[in-house]
């Protein structure tokens, strides 16, 4: 059961903030420090003492969002002065190279964030959550999909997917209205026909684009909907050249060429064409608010459910989820045992689980705040949240699974390959460079697997 | 007591040069002949060094690089663009170089250092920008020229487009070693040709042009190591596409080991790569010796 923080608002002063590494740089913030024992199954108690209260420093690397890891941070620090973290936030790029290099020696980070697309190249530096699997069962929902020889290393705090993005302006333009929100593919032609403008066989503004990232947004998700997984039962061998994935990029070849409600020479990258309103719907997944959000603030746009193909669709699409932190199973027993300390409260804090899911505008995985209401006025949220378990987690997806697919889109839309020869190329290639790899499907995990 | 035919006058100099040397050879072991000694080990091995795999292989890495489509792809369109780009280097560089050299030719310096500028540009600044020019909608390039083409996603134009920003970039480089060719031409060969009664093109085609052969055969070696190794512009501005179309050696080299973390079998690439280059620096030394 959820139990609310009784709060003591603090004004800290920057000496009691020196305690957290980094705090020089963090302007004065009031704090809200809990008092007393919070969580729902997984609990943490602020007054329990850490490493017996004996200073301790350590280091968290992250490779974007410093305010919010700093936040959570400056939370955990108040309740426990003795403890320093030093947040590090390198770019994305570099990130990937110099974590798993510095974890593999005696210099790397007690905490760092992680992506589960490196999974293979972190897993071997990451040591266990000491968090009973039950407890972590009984409040997250997707753990299963977590564990290794029975041992949780990270798990999702949010699920993102893809959703609709569509330009309100446009939309109401075009003489449109909530009513109008398509929820299959053939409502959605159809609006897009309305949504676009022409001048003579010029396109102007474009009813869907989808230039760009058709390959993760469409041919690596929509599959589900039609009743087929991206990997066949084995959970080794890619489904890529199968009936549905033909299905789908024959539909998006119709979109353009039939409907003519967009082309593949405008508007290069379907993102950055929304943003400059040259395109009224996109597909997106949801961290494209933030960008929205950050670089075309005027935009006036909304959110919907991805349409589907009939109304009880298998799935409605792929997600992945947002990772919590890793633990560096090398570092010293006291900074590991902190780190466990600070995934606990990171896991058992509903505040900190909403403020992340905001910032990453994903849906939460904590069930305690599934239906909390500053989640189900986000918009992405709002858009997935009423058929959230109807969406399937592949597993860490290797890299290979998407360049090979924009390799086998750009071959259809441009080289013109048939789209048999180019998803069985695609197929080839997948098979090949996963030979190496270690990873195995997870589609049989999805609740309605069939 | 040093011996007497020694270039080295004192103790010190002869301290320093054996710091200078020692220096150097610890530099070049530690950041280049070690690590090729590493990648060479690598590519008889299933390797990635983030998780720490490292199993043998045997031949495997290179089998599998030279039965794949995709690297003999690469392969050609590394040479049609290694060629077209040292081609258009050469001529455009000996042309303004020759044309600066001119005596009528004032500001000298200044356009010594204009033609340089785009030489010593980040290419990584330079693709972008070239990107936003070749941009179907909002680019000059189309604008200017009253076209209508998706430069870098049409399979016709997008390797060209790359080579074309590369020449760009790049011609610069062999305007400045051309002119420092030009200005140690000796004076007495030049001028014997005019007392000779030669005209301008025959004084260029039959003393210059052969007096530039070093410096011609310097810019086309340093040429195909430098184009050999091109990925960045690919990374930035086509991603190897559309399909695989633009795809170039290097670019291969890097996906495999940034992106697949295939370290092993960019490593083979690298040593398949590193013996051609080899192969065509020796063959461009031969050709110019016979020419002798």
């Amino acid at each position: 059961m959820k139990k609310k923080f009784t709060l003591l608002a603090l004004t800290l002063s920057m000496a009691t903030l020196t305690a957290c590494g980094g705090a020089e740089e963090t302007p004065k913030v009031a704090i809200e420090v809990p008092q007393e024992v919070f969580g729902s199954t997984i609990t943490y108690d602020p007054s329990a003492q850490i490493n017996s209260g004996e200073d301790i420093e350590l280091e968290f690397w992250v490779w974007g969002n410093p305010e919010l890891f700093q936040s959570a941070i400056d939370t955990y620090c108040a309740m426990n002065p003795n403890v320093s973290i030093n947040l590090v936030n390198n770019p994305w790029d570099s990130y990937w190279t110099k974590l798993p290099l510095s974890l593999n020696g005696d210099s790397g980070p007690a905490l760092f964030n992680i992506h589960n697309s490196h999974h293979e190249n972190l897993i071997n530096y990451i040591a266990p959550i000491e968090i009973p699997l039950e407890d972590l069962q009984a409040d997250f929902i997707g753990v299963d999909a977590h564990i290794i020889d029975g041992e949780v290393y990270y798990l999702d705090y949010g699920i993102m997917t893809g959703s609709m993005f569509y330009n309100k302006d446009m939309w109401e333009t075009a003489g449109l209205t909530d009513d109008d929100i398509p929820n299959t593919w053939d409502e959605l032609r159809e609006v897009a026909k309305k949504l676009t403008i022409k001048e003579g066989d010029q396109i102007i503004q474009a009813g869907l684009n989808f230039n760009g990232d058709f390959a993760q947004n469409y041919l690596l998700g929509v599959n589900y909907q039609l009743g087929e997984n991206l990997f066949l039962e084995d959970g080794r061998t890619p489904n890529i050249a199968s009936e549905s994935t033909k299905q789908i990029m024959q539909m998006l070849l119709d979109i353009y060429e039939i409907d003519g409600v967009g082309h593949k020479d405008f508007g290069e990258k379907c993102a950055d064409s929304f943003g400059q309103e040259m395109s009224a719907m996109i597909l997106q997944w949801g961290h494209f608010s933030n960008t929205l959000n950050n670089d075309f603030p005027d935009l006036n746009y909304g959110v919907f459910e991805i349409p589907s193909f009939d109304e009880n669709p298998y799935a409605y699409n792929r997600y992945n989820g947002e990772s919590t932190f890793g633990i560096n199973k090398n570092a010293s027993a006291e900074q590991q045992a902190v780190a466990q300390d600070f995934m606990k409260f990171f896991l058992a804090s509903d505040e900190t689980q909403v403020d992340f899911n905001l910032a990453m505008n994903t849906f939460p995985t904590k069930v305690s705040i599934a239906n909390d209401e500053e989640i189900l006025n986000n918009p992405v949220s709002k858009a997935i949240s009423k058929n959230i378990d109807r969406y399937v987690w592949p597993g860490p997806m290797p890299a290979t699974m998407e360049t090979s697919l924009i390799q086998a889109g750009e071959n259809i839309l441009f080289n013109d390959m048939s789209i048999d020869d180019a998803l069985n190329q695609a197929q080839e290639n997948i098979i090949r460079d996963l030979q190496n790899s270690t990873f195995v499907s997870v589609e049989n995990l999805y609740k309605y697997a069939q | 007591m040093f011996k007497k035919n020694s270039p080295l006058q004192s103790k010190s100099e002869i301290i320093l040069r054996n710091i200078v040397v020692t220096f150097m050879i610890v530099f070049f072991s530690v950041f280049l002949i070690i690590p090729i000694f590493i990648a060479f080990a690598g590519s008889f091995h299933e390797w990635n060094p983030l998780s720490g795999t490292y199993n043998f292989l045997g031949f495997e890495n290179y089998k599998n690089v030279l039965s794949s489509e995709l690297f003999l792809k690469s392969l050609w369109n590394t040479f049609i663009f290694a060629t077209i780009a040292i081609v258009f280097r050469i001529i455009l560089g000996l042309g303004i170089a020759y044309a600066i050299y001119c005596p009528l030719i004032k500001w000298k310096s200044f356009f010594r250092v204009i033609f340089y500028m785009p030489v010593v540009t980040p290419i990584v600044a330079v693709a972008f920008v070239w990107k936003f020019m070749y941009n179907p909608q909002i680019g000059v390039i189309n604008d200017i020229f009253g076209l209508d083409i998706n430069w870098l996603l049409n399979p016709d134009t997008a390797l060209i487009a790359v080579v074309i920003m590369t020449i760009w970039k790049d011609f610069g480089y062999a305007v400045v070693m051309f002119m420092a060719g030009l200005y140690s031409l000796p004076a007495d060969a030049l001028e014997a040709a005019v007392v000779d009664g030669a005209s301008p093109w025959q004084k260029f085609y039959y003393i210059t042009l052969p007096l530039l052969k070093p410096m011609t055969l310097f810019v086309v070696i340093t040429s195909i190591i430098s184009y050999i190794q091109a990925y960045v512009q690919i990374l930035i501005m086509t991603e190897g596409g559309p399909g695989t179309q633009t795809y170039l050696t290097s670019y291969i080299i890097y996906e495999e080991a940034f992106v697949k973390y295939n370290f092993g079998y960019a490593s083979a690439i690298a040593f398949i790569v590193f013996v051609i280059t080899a192969g065509l620096t020796l063959i461009s030394f031969r050709v110019s010796s016979t020419q002798k």
